[in-house]
């Protein structure tokens, strides 16, 4: 902590709650605060549409006494309801049943200094507030200017930063500062029975390293207008092509179902699994919460326990489940630090880019689909069925040729992870969990 | 012991620490840059919960919400802060943060907060959960748990929770409006893991809406809600894949209402509609649908999830006629756009909590019955697929829309055949609107435990319908 200067008041205020709430009875606690400020501009068809400033602070915690749980949070931090709340958890905890498996994990020490992952942007805090209007109206203008565009939703920017302190009766204490910017615009194009929709956006740790508005109008635009005019089709079986953004959704689908909370509970198809062979000898997927500047990067997660790089599925063998301590004692498993106070979360899950560039997957297929957007949540993790409407361009030859829409896209995680034919050499971090090109031989899509 | 909002106005200061004339003050300091409208929300949530899972209560939580949230609207646009610190000095900087919106200073007229009383109240509470100690929760929670357990031998784990919340909210505003509601909630649900052989399968159910514990022991017994999730796990293992391709679909009578909630609800929100974003904004007082068809949505409905006695906004709800007959009659207004699009007001405007800017949002969604036998719509379809169990579904501002089903059958000869598992179900809406076929007499209402997102907020919703047929839309199975 040192490289932060002198402590935070931030933390002496949670270190004295943890103080306080042993002293109501607890054998064991942990106390997290946060603080944050927001801004956010949206501005559409040329002028300001909102406006927001803000400032927060929360805390929560956790408690056990005699092996049994409870927890508690707030964003009203006065003293009276303070001590209330530590008062009920303790009498509360009484009405749980005594679980072995409870406890705050032991103290390890931080793998590294918070100050060198570069989470902290000072700009996106000295940043005039014309400045990020503007970028916001600047990058709508761009778009606007195109005469495909028929009209938009918006263009936003806004920028947040987070000071999150965490203290605990094992001896933890340890706090850190992030920011995070974002500049996102959506458009619509064609006319109003035939309308088509999609958007683009930058986030990102660092104000610089933003895409500008001339580079996120574009791609909005791009990613609209293709998709004009799209037809139906029949319902067949193809090789799928997903886009950057749809392997990441497909990977969130696959952090749910690794997620050592879930397996426990048996609710993923990943269950009993661990050391099997899921996907074939393409799929790398590792979560790595030390990451300088990246967006799920954090030196320690919801317990304090150091964040660390996890290989999850090792070509194709499934290294890892993702856990906090609790699903890591159920399991007999190591926690991982993917804690995030209630269940796990992803540090930065991504999956390990191949060889081929995004134009040789498409000059792959014979006769296939891009996909661009999903529609609906038709995801079961106990199964890994997957069902989803879809929007895409269909391709023949190895040549985009038209778009596609009204159709769903099924198949299962698990199948699919084995039949993955291609991957891109695409990946980029635009979020937490992120993922390049990927080909998956054979799914059903259906249309008429 | 029937505790009610009514004549009886609510002492909103033993909340928030703030007096009428701080309200006051707050609002004339955010008009004093111009603008047209202030407005301060004033919200304290009280949540608990308890947990079960591994045959052991596992976890309690406690939640304390409470903050403030002031917007000043400047013809379109909205200048909009807020705090959870409601000390002086952080209310007048929410206060200046949402007046940097406006940009003409002037004098701001004296602002008269009085007091709203309402002679209604929608949440007919006998026993207020936020009152009652846990235990008699977690027993409801342990009933629901071994009835799932005992429901059948293949049902492996188990997990049972319930959510309670009273949300407490005043509204004062520069047109003198002071208003407050005190929100119940209680939410009781069942998660079932079946197993057969190397077979997983996942079963849900739940129930609740502002009601009252007395609720689980009249209306809904925690082990219909534990046995409903172990059935829908333990069918499922029989289930095959489901079909791919376009064929008559019957959708069941309540949980299908999610599709009124995607297909027509969401692109009748007034927002989209003053933005031209919906496939709807030319279409008022035209017909998009067939005749079958009349759509309400209704805050005003005693219990359910989706009611309020006033909106985010402090308006008191109205019963709104969405489509008539197939004809777009009504939208769902919030006061920014009432106001730009000079229609009256309906009482939609939500938001998830006082960090958000509210926007008109659905509350309980429904289609009137209609006059088809239930009985007549399955014997009328040869071969299709029958929706029965809902996941959810989204829409986009073309008419696109999805739904997915967890659970559904095969119609043979005008009888369910075989169980079929999850699929999604894709369409446009106008397209579907026409085609739906019949409309049953069986309106009936989906579990009481839904929540509708909207540009990052959740607020909870109802929706329903009677069985209905469409003669043709695209099933997303397998086979």
């Amino acid at each position: 902590m040192s490289a932060l200067g002198p402590k935070s008041d931030l933390l002496t205020l949670a270190e004295r709650l943890v103080a306080a709430g042993k002293a109501c009875g607890a054998d064991e606690i942990e106390v997290a605060v946060g603080d944050s400020e927001e801004f956010s501009v949206d501005v559409r068809m040329g002028d300001i549409e909102s406006l927001v400033e803000a400032g927060s602070r929360s805390m929560g915690f956790r408690i056990i006494k005699d092996g049994k749980t409870a927890s508690a949070s707030s964003s009203d931090l006065t003293e009276e309801t303070l001590a209330r709340l530590f008062r009920n958890a303790v009498q509360r905890a009484e009405l749980s049943n005594r679980d072995p498996f409870s406890g705050l994990p032991k103290l390890s020490p931080l793998r590294v200094d918070p100050e060198s992952l570069d989470l902290y942007d000072p700009e996106v805090q000295t940043l005039d507030a014309i400045i990020k209007i503007d970028l916001a109206l600047e990058t709508e203008r761009t778009a606007l200017a195109d005469k495909r565009i028929t009209n938009s939703f918006g263009a936003s920017f806004g920028t947040h930063e987070i000071r999150s302190v965490l203290a605990s009766s094992n001896g933890f204490s340890g706090e850190f500062r992030k920011t995070y910017c974002s500049l996102s615009l959506g458009l619509q194009a064609g006319e109003t029975n035939d309308m088509v929709e999609d958007f683009w956006f930058s986030s990102e740790t660092h104000f610089r390293d933003l895409e500008t508005p001339e580079q996120v109008a574009r791609k909005a635009v791009e990613r609209t207008v293709r998709q004009l005019h799209p037809r139906k089709i029949k319902t067949q079986k193809v090789p799928v092509i997903f886009e950057p953004l749809m392997t990441s959704s497909l990977l969130g689908f696959l952090f749910g179902c690794a997620a050592g909370t879930s397996i426990y509970q048996k609710a993923s198809f990943l269950a009993d699994k661990l050391g099997r062979t899921i996907g074939n000898e393409r799929l790398t997927v590792v979560d790595d919460g030390l990451l300088p500047g990246r967006l799920g990067t954090s030196p320690f997660d919801a317990e304090g326990v150091p964040t660390q790089r996890t290989v999850v599925v090792d070509k194709g063998v499934l290294k890892s489940y993702l856990c906090n301590t609790y699903a890591a004692r159920k399991l007999g498993l190591k926690t991982t630090g993917n804690s995030d106070g209630g269940g796990v979360s992803p540090n930065n899950f991504y999956m390990e880019p191949g060889p081929k560039t995004p134009e040789e997957i498409v000059r792959s297929c014979a006769k296939g689909l891009l996909l661009i957007r999903t529609l609906g949540h038709g995801l079961n993790p106990v199964t890994g069925d997957i069902s989803r409407g879809a929007f895409g361009l269909w391709i023949e030859a190895g040549e985009i040729a038209y778009p596609v829409s009204e159709i769903t896209i099924s198949g299962n995680l698990g199948e699919m992870l084995k039949n993955v034919e291609m991957v891109g050499n695409d990946l980029e971090f635009r979020g937490s969990i992120c993922g390049p090109t990927v080909k998956v031989a054979e799914m059903t899509v259906a249309g008429e | 012991m029937n505790e009610t909002n009514l004549i009886r106005p609510i002492p909103f200061e033993d909340h928030f620490g703030l007096s009428k004339e701080d309200l006051q003050r707050a609002l004339a300091t955010a008009l004093a840059s111009g603008g047209d409208f202030a407005e301060i929300y004033l919200e304290y949530r009280a949540y608990n919960f308890v947990m079960m899972e591994d045959d052991i209560i596992k976890e309690t939580a406690e939640s304390i919400s409470l903050g403030m949230g002031i917007r000043v609207i400047s013809g379109e646009k909205t200048g909009f802060g807020y705090t959870n610190d409601l000390s002086p000095d952080k209310v007048r900087r929410a206060a200046l943060a949402a007046a940097a919106i406006a940009q003409s200073a002037k004098t701001v007229p004296a602002i008269d907060l009085r007091s709203q009383t309402l002679d209604h109240d929608y949440y007919p509470v006998g026993e207020p959960c936020h009152r009652l100690p846990l235990e008699p929760k977690i027993a409801l929670v342990k009933e629901a748990y071994l009835a799932c357990q005992a429901f059948d031998p293949a049902v492996t784990k188990v997990r049972a929770g319930i959510q309670d919340s009273i949300q407490f909210v005043t509204i004062a505003n520069s047109d003198g409006l002071l208003a407050s509601d005190s929100r119940p909630m209680v939410k009781l649900t069942c998660t079932a893991i079946a197993e057969k052989g190397a077979l997983r399968e996942h079963g849900y159910s739940g129930g609740g809406g502002r009601v009252g514990l007395e609720y689980f022991r009249s209306a809904l017994g925690p082990e219909e809600i534990g046995r409903e999730a172990a059935r829908e796990a333990v069918g499922l293992l029989e289930a095959r894949e489901a079909p791919a391709g376009e064929m008559p679909v019957v959708l069941s009578p309540g949980h299908a209402g999610v599709l009124i909630h995607e297909a027509v609800g969401h692109l009748l929100e007034a927002d989209f509609n003053r933005k031209k974003t919906s496939i709807f904004w030319d279409k008022f007082g035209k017909k998009i649908g067939t005749p079958l068809i009349t759509i309400y949505d209704d805050p005003t409905i005693p219990a359910f999830r989706g009611s309020y006695n006033i909106d985010d906004e402090g308006t008191p709800p109205r019963k709104t006629l969405l489509i008539e007959k197939g004809v777009i009659r009504g939208l769902l207004q919030d006061r920014l756009s009432a106001g730009l699009m000079k229609m009256p007001l309906t009482g939609h405007g939500r938001r998830q909590d006082y960090s958000d800017i509210p926007i008109p949002r659905m509350a309980n969604t429904y289609i009137a019955p209609g006059e088809s036998a239930p009985e007549d719509i399955f014997k009328s379809v040869k071969k299709g697929f029958y929706a029965d169990r809902f996941q959810g579904g989204q829409v986009e501002d073309s008419g696109k829309f999805t739904f997915s089903v967890s659970s559904g059958f095969l119609i043979e000869n005008g009888r369910l055949t075989a169980p079929v598992k999850q699929a999604t179900l894709i369409g446009s809406n106008i397209d579907i609107l026409n085609k739906i076929e019949m409309v049953g007499s069986d309106l009936m209402f989906g579990l009481q435990t839904g929540t509708c997102s909207k540009e990052g907020q959740d607020v909870p919703v109802m929706d329903g319908c009677p069985t209905m047929k469409i003669s043709k839309m695209t099933v997303g199975g397998r086979s």
